[in-house]
């Protein structure tokens, strides 16, 4: 462990976000993860509604009830995108492990769809939601 | 397989679960869309009946298996402390078995109507 430490501390280290390019293909990465989080984090909520709609029908209608208020309206559209998002950039990086699509420009551009996918499937889920 | 997944094993591990979610929420995703108005018995019978019944339990423990490996990538590549790196590590894994214990008794404690 001690070893370990000492090759982290020598390693060269560049915080300054604002030196470092960003290509599509890094935001779409930085974005899969920021999507991963987000989805755990929401696993205990889920299961607390899926609990709560399976226990009674009464139950069921209040869960129904409480996904039409406004901040939970929100929060799912949040959701949709994390894993709308998620979900093709992991198909994404699926092809990719396959070789297809792995040429620069390709992947950039893939990267691209991918970005623009996940805000398309917000904005129609958002018609239907609201 | 030991319980650290590393390296190889972990990468593989991530997308054997990643696939076979995929085609699960591709199918639940259509399901929802299609159904004009879900109500409590269609609800209910639908996650009762026993393939979607150990379907949803399958995927909620490749889903467990996907965030712990997603999550330890994150947290192996921010947290550089050991003493807070292994408490994160730990809470996550606890995290994720509690979870999949609940979902598994909300699952078995459903019954095929009728």
């Amino acid at each position: 462990m001690q070893n370990f430490n000492q090759r982290i501390n020598k390693r060269p280290k560049n915080l300054n976000l604002l030196s470092v390019k960003f290509p599509m293909s890094a935001i779409m990465s930085v974005g899969h993860r920021a999507a991963g989080i987000l989805l755990f984090l929401s696993i205990p909520y889920f299961l607390y509604l899926l609990q709560l709609s399976l226990n009674s029908e009464a139950d069921f209608v209040w869960v129904k009830e409480q996904l039409k208020s406004p901040i939970v309206k929100v929060y799912s559209l949040l959701m949709i995108w994390s894993l709308a998002h998620h979900f093709l950039a992991g198909i994404r990086y699926l092809l990719l492990d396959f070789d297809v699509g792995i040429e620069k420009h390709l992947a950039q551009k893939s990267a691209l769809i991918v970005m623009a996918a996940g805000f398309i499937i917000v904005i129609v889920f958002s018609f239907k939601i609201i | 397989m030991s319980f650290q997944a590393k390296g190889l094993q972990a990468w593989l591990w991530q997308r054997i679960t990643g696939a076979f979610m995929a085609f699960y929420i591709l199918y639940v995703s259509q399901v929802f869309i299609t159904t004009e108005q879900m109500t409590y018995q269609i609800w209910y019978t639908w996650l009762a009946h026993p393939v979607m019944n150990t379907a949803t339990g399958l995927f909620f423990l490749q889903l467990a298996i996907h965030a712990w490996v997603g999550m330890r990538d994150i947290v192996l590549d921010y947290m550089l402390d050991d003493t807070l790196r292994l408490l994160t590590l730990t809470t996550i894994s606890f995290f994720l078995i509690t979870c999949s214990l609940a979902l598994l008794r909300v699952l078995f404690s459903l019954s095929m109507p009728g």
